[in-house]
């Protein structure tokens, strides 16, 4: 879509001139001088670190040796679930597995659409995983889309080792890489939830109500 | 007084009397301070966290010209659009005219305060859009038909009774019992009927990133992923103020967001979106819209003084921390934005004749001013705003004399002796049936006694001897 | 180093609190300092500077900037007092001629608990109180002054006391001046809670270093009946064995 012509752009041209002539004087700063780091550093193994802090936040983390494994693990998840079809990233890996993993279930892929809103389960790649937070860094691009990680009950993430980073600031530096090539980049640290009745904590609001990160070690 | 003051003593007076509010209150504040504690924890160092999410904030407001054209050129670049409101009527006028080209029939939205701010709802719903509240807080505050509560957690006054009796006269066919988790069940139900049928989903924003011509949302629901995922059209309104410079800014502004606002590492969703899905792209919105809105805020930039007021990243820590808040709560301040920021930021962008009285309701503890963590000098706004508005000439004429006559006794030590223990012996004669000045005290407090002799007689007297 | 001592003793303490600072002194004398009072103090300029009238609130400032110019060392038994002539009179009083001195007797001004244990170097005045104690942290005197563990250390070593921590002890007592009359029903509110947590805590006593809380939180306990007494910390200080404890 073209940028459109500057009346339709609303009050820009007014408004910038305040802020403009507002911001020629610049205010008084509060200099301290800070030598402690912020977060204290990762000092333990990534895969460890990703695990306590995912499960604090109800995510399941399984680790696999091999693909066999990660297929048999995946097949187990869905076959708890309650019967419905299945949403999965079109790669090359996933359509590998799904005749094991998905067994008589419709599977639905992101190459015709997104998830339909009765699917079960979403299964998808992801960008990379964040020691630190125990987060999953998701992208519209290249995990099956936008809805992927938010429209079905359970959303399986299928990651490996090697895509472990220690810590926000290596997932934002990763995050502005990624930027530019996808509309929407994001962190999920946790199943949906929520407090606001009573403060007390509800897992499964909106979103998904269970997070599985099957994690295959790198060769 | 003026009526709006009345009304606010009134409105204050009533959720003081409220015991069983009070105490809904206190328990919602007691659990978020103890969260708060392990979110702060996390952190080698939160002070040092505090310090450099100032310098973002302050780096990005002290250059907003450049990083907001540098915001607009990167929408731009992906396929959105940017559009400048002014005021209020100018984004609602906007939002309404696009849904109404493209045959927008129901909208869902998901928390944003500024939305509340321009009262976009009610416009909407004026057009005959249906508009639903998907934050869940927001969400039963909107059945209700009241504004929200508090500013990151709506409903917080009330209990889960009083919610389900709620969704059980709105919502019958979704709810299948009285828990908390099957109240939340019972709305998530409702609501994912709205996400998948509505044309246009509405969001806020927590930060616009220049460098990327993203915005940056924290939740925990997915009622917002689902907002700016499902719906063919994705609506942003939000304030000037959010632009921050970079992506990796995010690195310490997320968590620290997190721990001042709920106590966690992070929200469940912590989100960049930029501009409507791409060609190779499988889903996502067609369009998207961001709607930029000034409403009194390029004013207060020019205010070098208070301009750090505008660097608020909208944790509600302050809310949490106050005492006034704790005993009055949020509805009692008729604000969009209550509590110590309220109370600093409204005077500016609404009017100090009218707003003035929020920022002299507050002892200046200084609580808000020690957990803000952009540190902003809260309480010192508040005295800032009582500062200008008696050098706007905007306090009352009994209240200017008083303070001349209190500085013509201060001024000499012989006067003041003399007026204190005057005033000494009209307390002791008339005790509470004293004048006006006292009854506000002795309403809830009994009156100090007055001592016979002062300080300075009794050292006349006494001391004396022992001094050089 | 000087052993003079040069009292700031605040208008409402000198009217309605005078014990206060007599027995302020008392302390300061036994643990070896002279005294000094100047006559002509009034008042450091709080009420005006917080109601916004900093016109009249900046005259009556530099008068009191003027009053104790030469005094090497001030001591005042009031955190908000003491945290408006260190922390205020900068601001209030830049751009004037008495820019300087402000700044200069801010460095020369401490409120008591301060003087005895950073500058006296004194943690045990030998005092005596045989009572259970409980201590509210004033909001000046803790968040503008810095000053926590001082009133502690005091109170730990007088003898026979038993100390008692409150629950939520930082939580404003709701006085904040003007504000309890201007908006009696939120700092009655606010001073309802402070005496729950006081009520609650089982102390016979309350104390601080603020006697403008301590009428506050007085008038709430009384107003309720509550068998719980406010006492001011120099009170406290002061009180010696053989001494009768009211």
């Amino acid at each position: 879509m073209a940028v459109s012509s500057s009346d339709d752009r609303g009050a820009r041209e007014q408004i910038l001139a305040n802020v403009r002539s507002a911001v020629k004087k610049i205010a008084p700063r509060k200099q301290v001088a800070v030598a402690r780091p912020i977060f204290s550093a990762i000092e333990e193994d990534l895969v460890a670190r990703f695990r306590t802090e995912a499960a604090a936040n109800y995510i399941e983390v399984m680790l696999t040796e091999n693909t066999n494994e990660t297929a048999d693990t995946l097949r187990k998840i869905v076959e708890s679930l309650p019967a419905g079809e299945v949403f999965m990233q079109d790669t090359s890996e996933l359509r590998a597995m799904a005749a094991t993993a998905t067994g008589e279930r419709v599977v639905q892929w992101s190459s015709d659409s997104g998830p339909p809103e009765a699917s079960q389960a979403a299964v998808s790649r992801c960008e990379a995983l964040v020691a630190m937070t125990g987060s999953i860094m998701v992208s519209s691009g290249n995990c099956g889309g936008r809805g992927a990680s938010v429209v079905a009950p359970c959303h399986i993430v299928i990651a490996s080792s090697d895509q472990l980073l220690p810590d926000l600031e290596s997932a934002m530096a990763r995050a502005r890489e990624i930027a530019f090539d996808n509309s929407f980049v994001g962190l999920i640290t946790g199943c949906s939830r929520t407090s606001d009745i009573e403060k007390l904590l509800v897992i499964g609001a909106h979103g998904p109500r269970q997070v599985v990160v099957i994690l295959q070690a790198s060769s | 007084m003026s009526d709006a003051v009345q009304q606010f003593h009134d409105r204050a007076q009533a959720k003081v009397d409220d015991v069983s509010h009070r105490k809904k209150i206190r328990w919602a504040i007691d659990t978020y301070e103890k969260a708060v504690l392990r979110g702060r924890a996390r952190f080698a160092d939160w002070e040092a966290a505090r310090q450099r999410c100032y310098e973002i904030r302050w780096e990005a407001i002290n250059h907003l010209d450049r990083y907001l054209e540098q915001f607009e050129e990167n929408v731009s670049k992906r396929g959105g659009k940017v559009f400048w409101a002014a005021d209020a009527e100018q984004a609602c006028t906007y939002v309404a005219k696009l849904a109404e080209a493209r045959g927008v029939k129901s909208i869902v939205k998901s928390k944003s305060m500024v939305c509340e701010e321009i009262h976009l709802n009610s416009v909407l719903e004026s057009k005959g859009f249906k508009v639903w509240e998907t934050d869940l807080g927001e969400y039963i505050v909107q059945l209700r038909k009241e504004p929200p509560y508090h500013i990151v957690t709506p409903a917080m006054h009330l209990s889960r009774a009083d919610i389900a009796e709620l969704f059980r006269k709105e919502i019958p066919e979704d709810v299948k019992g009285e828990t908390h988790e099957e109240l939340v069940a019972a709305a998530r139900r409702a609501l994912r009927r709205a996400f998948f049928s509505a044309e246009m989903g509405i969001s806020g924003a927590n930060f616009l990133v220049a460098e990327t011509g993203m915005i940056a949302l924290s939740t925990n629901e997915g009622n917002g992923r689902l907002c700016t995922s499902i719906p063919r059209i994705h609506v942003v309104v939000t304030g000037i103020e959010k632009i921050i410079a970079r992506t990796q800014d995010l690195a310490v502004l997320w968590p620290v967001l997190a721990a001042a606002g709920t106590g966690q590492n992070l929200t469940a969703y912590s989100t960049l979106i930029g501009g409507p899905r791409s060609n190779r792209e499988i889903d996502g919105p067609e369009e998207f819209h961001v709607v930029l809105l000034d409403n009194g805020r390029s004013k207060l930039l020019a205010d070098t003084e208070q301009r750090d007021l505008l660097q608020c990243i909208r944790c509600g820590a302050c809310l949490n921390a106050c005492p006034v808040y704790r005993n009055i709560g949020g509805h009692a301040y008729a604000t969009t934005y209550q509590g110590p920021i309220g109370s600093a930021l409204t005077p500016n962008l609404r009017g100090l004749a009218e707003f003035q009285h929020l920022s002299y309701a507050s002892s200046l503890c200084g609580n808000c001013s020690s957990v803000c963590p952009v540190k902003i000098d809260i309480a010192e706004h508040l005295l800032q705003n009582r500062r200008n508005a008696v050098n706007q000439g905007q306090r009352p004429r009994a209240e200017e004399i008083g303070m001349r006559l209190w500085r013509w006794t201060m001024m000499d030590e012989r006067r003041f002796a003399i007026i204190g223990t005057m005033a000494k012996i009209v307390v002791r004669t008339f005790g509470a049936l004293a004048t006006y000045p006292l009854k506000p005290w002795s309403r809830k407090r009994e009156l100090p006694e007055m001592p016979k002799a002062s300080f300075r007689q009794m050292w006349r007297k006494h001391g004396r001897q022992q001094q050089r | 180093m000087t052993k003079l001592v040069t009292l700031f003793v605040p208008c409402f303490v000198d009217q309605l609190t005078p014990q206060v600072a007599m027995d302020m002194a008392a302390v300061l004398q036994r643990v070896g300092y002279d005294l000094h009072y100047p006559e002509e103090q009034t008042c450091c300029g709080q009420p005006a500077f917080n109601a916004g009238f900093w016109g009249e609130a900046r005259q009556v400032a530099e008068r009191f900037v003027r009053v104790f110019r030469s005094a090497e060392m001030v001591v005042c038994p009031s955190g908000s007092c003491t945290a408006l002539v260190r922390h205020s009179y900068p601001e209030l009083l830049a751009k004037t001629a008495m820019q300087d001195d402000a700044l200069d007797l801010g460095k020369r001004v401490f409120e008591f608990s301060e003087f005895l244990v950073d500058v006296a170097g004194v943690t045990d005045v030998g005092a005596c109180f045989p009572r259970s104690v409980t201590y509210h942290d004033s909001c000046h005197l803790l968040r503008e002054l810095h000053i926590k563990e001082q009133p502690r250390k005091l109170l730990r070593n007088v003898r026979g006391l038993n100390f008692i921590e409150m629950n939520a002890s930082e939580e404003c007592c709701g006085f904040g001046g003007v504000f309890s009359v201007k908006f009696p029903e939120i700092s009655g509110a606010m001073g309802d809670v402070k005496a729950d947590n006081i009520v609650a805590s089982g102390a016979e006593y309350i104390t601080a270093c603020d006697p403008s809380c301590l009428m506050q939180i007085d008038g709430i306990l009384r107003r309720r009946e509550a068998p719980i007494r406010t006492i001011h910390l120099s009170s406290i200080l002061a009180n010696t064995e053989g001494s009768t404890v009211s």
